[in-house]
């Protein structure tokens, strides 16, 4: 095994880009307002980073596909038209197919449109870049919003309901903190994770003089 | 004028695309998704009477065990529906109105004198997740079971406990709790004499 070489691999380094170094959520802080929102129950946080991972992979592609052809002058609007379309598309096809993991993600779904990580990666990668490491980069940021989703979710849902998944794993005698089921407790988890994570990594703006 | 004329065939083109692309797919999935809200809102009436239903044949054990009563309202073309449980008694009928953020459709059950709440299921809402989105959850649901429906039911922060016109509102959901509270009562007084008008007839 070369794993020694896997560093100098273009799409080794898209994808520690997407998951740690250049993470949307954790260093990028991008659609952290989804971040917030569904982080309170862990199931929720997985089935939105799915679904946010395909819309992102999906819409990054077709940009990359037909990057020769759009106007520079109309390119968000491009971007929106695409993104809308799939999160549509996953929406119909859930509620055709899975009916009650769609009820289950609600509005969650539709909220995949405003998320700022998709039209991040539209712009700053799939627009200027081939269609092999825009793959790369979307499923990368997608798991890298996944993964902080459910760090984030396991630690409110836990203190919030006492249960991860549903199981119960605090004691009957624990006391829910409520304030980690409304927004607020979502920044505070939020903002010491980004904390922990960058004093871990030694990951920091240099403030210029 | 080139490029003014190159970008508005791209959007166009998108546009086309992007249109057909989408009523495609939900023409495709039409027909399954309102059969999957169909089955939905039986189940979820079988589920209320304690009827027990496997997923297959929801369809068939709703028509044998639930009586459909559709009756006329003043002013309306559209009857309105009542689901009846012959063994209980109990009456059932969908409500529908405008939560927070999108509507809020529901079954609620009542027992035989239009009042007890036997059950609520909530099949449809888009209230914020979290917060008022727990209005789906059955154990918040569970509240409602035994308050009575009326024009004055009231969800709220303070509510009474053991006084059945009141039932307790979600925490972090305060506006939703009002809407629903809005819907029920709008539900109730569009049914309520209709139905009672029906059953002394009967």
């Amino acid at each position: 095994m070369k794993l020694i070489r896997l560093r100098y691999k273009k799409w080794y380094n898209i994808s520690r880009d997407g998951l740690t170094t250049n993470n949307p959520i954790a260093i990028a802080v991008l659609g952290i307002c989804s971040a917030l929102a569904v982080t309170n129950r862990v199931d929720n946080a997985i089935a939105m980073g799915l679904a946010v991972v395909f819309v992102v992979t999906m819409s990054s592609l077709t940009v990359s596909l037909i990057r020769n052809f759009i106007p520079s002058r109309v390119r968000m609007v491009t971007y929106m038209v695409i993104i809308s379309s799939f999160v549509i598309m996953v929406q119909l096809f859930l509620e055709a197919f899975f009916p009650l993991i769609a009820a289950a993600l609600g509005a969650f779904l539709g909220l995949i449109i405003t998320n700022c990580i998709v039209m991040g990666r539209a712009e700053a990668f799939a627009v200027k870049n081939p269609l092999r490491y825009t793959f790369f980069d979307g499923i990368a940021n997608g798991l890298g919003y996944t993964y902080v989703l459910v760090i984030v979710a396991v630690v409110r849902e836990l203190l919030a309901f006492g249960t991860i998944l549903d199981v119960r794993i605090m004691p009957d005698t624990w006391t829910n903190w409520v304030a980690m089921a409304l927004a607020p407790g979502g920044f505070f988890v939020l903002g010491l994770l980004i904390w922990a994570l960058r004093e871990l990594t030694n990951n920091f703006e240099t403030v210029s003089e | 004028m080139n490029k003014t004329k190159q970008m508005l065939v791209f959007v166009l083109a998108m546009g086309l695309i992007t249109s057909f692309l989408l009523v495609g797919v939900s023409l495709l999935t039409r027909e399954r998704i309102l059969a999957n809200q169909q089955a939905a809102l039986q189940s979820a009436i079988l589920q209320a009477n304690d009827i027990a239903f496997t997923a297959g044949e929801v369809n068939e054990i709703f028509n044998d065990r639930i009586e459909v009563i559709e009756l006329e309202e003043e002013g309306s073309d559209t009857p309105l529906v009542f689901f009846r449980h012959p063994a209980s008694g109990n009456i059932s009928f969908q409500f529908e109105g405008g939560g927070v953020w999108g509507p809020i459709i529901g079954v609620i059950t009542l027992e035989d004198d239009f009042k007890t709440i036997v059950e609520i299921t909530i099949l449809e809402q888009e209230e914020t997740p979290g917060l008022g989105g727990i209005i789906t959850e059955r154990a918040y649901l569970n509240n409602y079971v035994g308050a009575h429906l009326s024009e004055s039911i009231t969800i709220s922060h303070d509510s009474v406990p053991g006084d059945p016109n009141y039932v307790d509102a979600i925490t972090g959901g305060t506006r939703t709790s009002e809407r629903f509270e809005t819907i029920l009562r709008t539900a109730y007084q569009r049914r309520a004499d209709v139905w009672r008008t029906f059953a002394e007839e009967e």
